[in-house]
């Protein structure tokens, strides 16, 4: 197939090294933007950005392996919520008032118990992941309201804020914890046998079996992982807010699982690259912004779930073209 | 029988807890907001027993209510805007059929992107404004009662006699049987899957639009907002009324009774301690528990490595 295009050649690098066609679309969507309002370029607006994308990146990092091993979690939105509710709600002095550093700490060790809990049902109870995270995003989410009763925390104290709107150096600490999540997330998947596992596992979940890897057990760490990771999300970007309400994190799986396949990750399991997965939660991050830049009205905001949707299934068709194309070229072997 | 014998109980439950509730015209009163989830059941069972799932059909009814309204306010008859709802959502269907065939895309992924797409177009055509005020006559479809039941009631009957009788005796029917137990086998078998399937996820596009048009007329409002989550209740009726998540087994008789059995904890939880979100907690649980003890009561097979 010499006579392949430039063009479809192009296509075809972008697709398979997902990352570079993402950083090709941000580039483009960059420059339209910038056209249109130079100050999206702003220094202000670029940390802005970053603060935004660094929850959604930091739980995609737990459910980018997840989805690895073969499984999906979708309910990292209530999780969000309810985690929010829980660190509100003790450490403010009109509720529990307990000290800041210990809310925190509880309200990982929560993450993590209930990213447990799905995994063991999962791994061990042999339920299916989507019917448990279904059940779970339903479930905590009336949790949520009941935790809160109707109410709205509104006396966060200062230290809590800060972890909210703090700065190290300069840089937010949100996206510097992002940016400590995102490198341990790489060094375990490609430098340690668990990341290697974590492959193995979703691309013959038998076949590791016979290996002799606790398929089980891998799996359940996936998602306390995850749970962990939307406890510390939640810690960073929740005190942003002067606010907490039953609202926090609605829809935040959405964003996350989309994150993970427009990063490249595939959904049966075993392929998918951590650069894919992060440049994809910036980008998206970005064009949720992009509406509002391109000075398009109040009105486009309310297309920002529906472009949401499209992206995911334009991932999905370039996907196809890429394998289809591949698959030609090869001498149409499949 | 499992089903019948916990309805009964609950019902039971029910009468000592709270004498009124079970009184046949309280019951009656209730039974309005059951026939929707009745009706999106149906396509949903078929879905699943081919191991497929569909989490659009919120979505789904959100473009079909917006049609409507939006085609009211533009001056048309609000029969004629459901015409368009339904062919609306029909299309919507059809578009997850041609993906999930044509792509070869996990179900799973492509309908949890086209629930956000369809639902994010609702919004974004109607502003998330709502339109009301249609006139009565079209209120009647759902409010009106025919033969001492309500219009939506005889609407279920019908879909749900047909798809019975369609699942039970002919030949597509078994295929989808097929399809769900193993789908090359089916393919290797000339079962025609790809064909099969495109018409089930149509199907649940039609069954979307049907129940949108009946939910509008009901509460007499079109908004983008309809349907929100109900994708969680239809599943948790299907997957506790006895059809397997992972395909191949299950009949429309259990899932009507998951159904009803899913409406009365619902309608009694909001009854008894008149707290919406206590719902979200029991049917979440409902969910899981209702799929971990059938997975325990399931010898094991190799089935489920492949499935997620």
């Amino acid at each position: 197939m010499s006579a392949m295009s430039k063009g479809m050649r192009i296509l075809l690098l972008l697709g398979r090294e997902r990352s570079y066609g993402i950083a090709a679309l941000m580039l483009a969507t960059v420059l339209t933007v910038t056209l249109v309002s130079p100050q999206f370029l702003s220094l202000g607006n670029i940390k802005d950005l970053l603060v935004q994308a660094a929850p959604v990146a930091m739980i995609a990092c737990g459910v980018m392996m997840v989805v690895l091993t073969g499984e999906i979690d979708i309910s990292v939105g209530s999780m969000m919520g309810l985690l929010a509710a829980v660190l509100g709600v003790l450490s403010s002095p009109s509720h529990f008032g307990w000290p800041v550093p210990v809310a925190c700490v509880a309200v990982v060790f929560l993450g993590a118990g209930l990213g447990a809990l799905n995994g063991v049902l999962v791994a061990f109870g042999r339920v299916p992941s989507i019917i448990v995270t279904l059940g779970m995003l339903t479930l905590l989410k009336g949790v949520t309201e009941i935790v809160l009763g109707g109410e709205w925390v509104t006396d966060l104290p200062d230290p809590l804020r800060v972890l909210g709107t703090g700065a190290v150096a300069g840089v937010p600490i949100s996206v510097v914890t992002a940016g400590v999540v995102i490198v341990i997330t790489g060094a375990v998947l490609n430098l340690t046998a668990f990341g290697r596992r974590v492959y193995a596992v979703g691309s013959n979940q038998e076949a590791a079996r016979y290996a002799g890897i606790p398929v089980r057990a891998i799996k359940l760490l996936t998602f306390l992982w995850t749970g962990v990771l939307v406890g510390l999300a939640v810690l960073v970007s929740a005190p942003q807010l002067s606010v907490i309400d039953s609202g926090f994190g609605h829809g935040a799986e959405l964003v996350v699982v989309t994150c993970v396949v427009v990063g490249g990750v595939a959904i049966s399991g075993g392929v998918g690259t951590l650069s894919g997965v992060v440049t994809a939660s910036v980008l998206m991050t970005m064009i949720s912004t992009v509406l509002i830049f391109l000075k398009l009205g109040e009105d486009a905001t309310y297309w920002s779930r529906a472009i949401q949707g499209f992206f995911i299934l334009a991932a999905v068709l370039l996907d196809h073209v890429v394998r289809q194309t591949e698959a030609s070229s090869a001498g149409g072997a499949v | 029988m499992i089903l019948f014998a916990l309805i009964v109980g609950l019902l039971g439950i029910a009468r000592s807890l709270e004498p009124l509730f079970v009184q046949a015209h309280v019951q009656q009163e209730l039974s309005t907001h059951i026939w929707e989830i009745a009706i999106l059941s149906v396509p949903m069972a078929m879905i699943i027993i081919t191991a497929g799932i569909d989490l659009s059909i919120g979505g789904m009814m959100a473009l079909c209510a917006i049609t409507v309204g939006m085609s009211y306010q533009s001056g048309l008859s609000p029969w004629l805007g459901s015409l368009l709802g339904v062919a609306v959502a029909t299309l919507c269907g059809a578009l997850n059929g041609l993906v999930v065939t044509r792509v070869r895309v996990h179900p799973l992924i492509v309908t949890l992107a086209t629930m956000a797409a369809f639902r994010g177009a609702a919004e974004g055509l109607s502003k998330a404004k709502p339109v009301s005020s249609f006139p009565d006559s079209f209120a009647w479809l759902g409010q009106g009662i025919v033969f001492g039941l309500p219009v939506a009631a005889w609407v279920f009957l019908v879909l749900f006699l047909a798809c019975l009788g369609f699942l039970s005796f002919s030949p597509w029917g078994k295929q989808c049987y097929a399809i769900g137990h193993n789908e090359v086998a089916s393919r290797f078998a000339g079962v025609r899957v790809d064909r099969v399937l495109l018409w089930l996820y149509t199907f649940s596009g039609f069954c979307a639009g049907i129940a949108a048009v009946l939910f509008v007329a009901r509460r007499n409002t079109a908004k983008a907002d309809i349907g929100m989550g109900i994708e969680l209740l239809v599943i948790t009726a299907v997957v506790i009324g006895g059809v397997s998540i992972f395909g191949g087994r299950g009949h429309l008789i259990g899932t009507t009774l998951g159904v009803l059995l899913i409406h009365e904890t619902r309608e009694f939880v909001s009854w008894r301690w008149s707290r919406d979100e206590l719902n979200f907690v029991v049917i979440g649980s409902l969910l899981i528990i209702s799929v971990l003890l059938h997975r325990w009561f399931t010898p094991s097979s190799g089935r489920e490595s492949s499935d997620h």
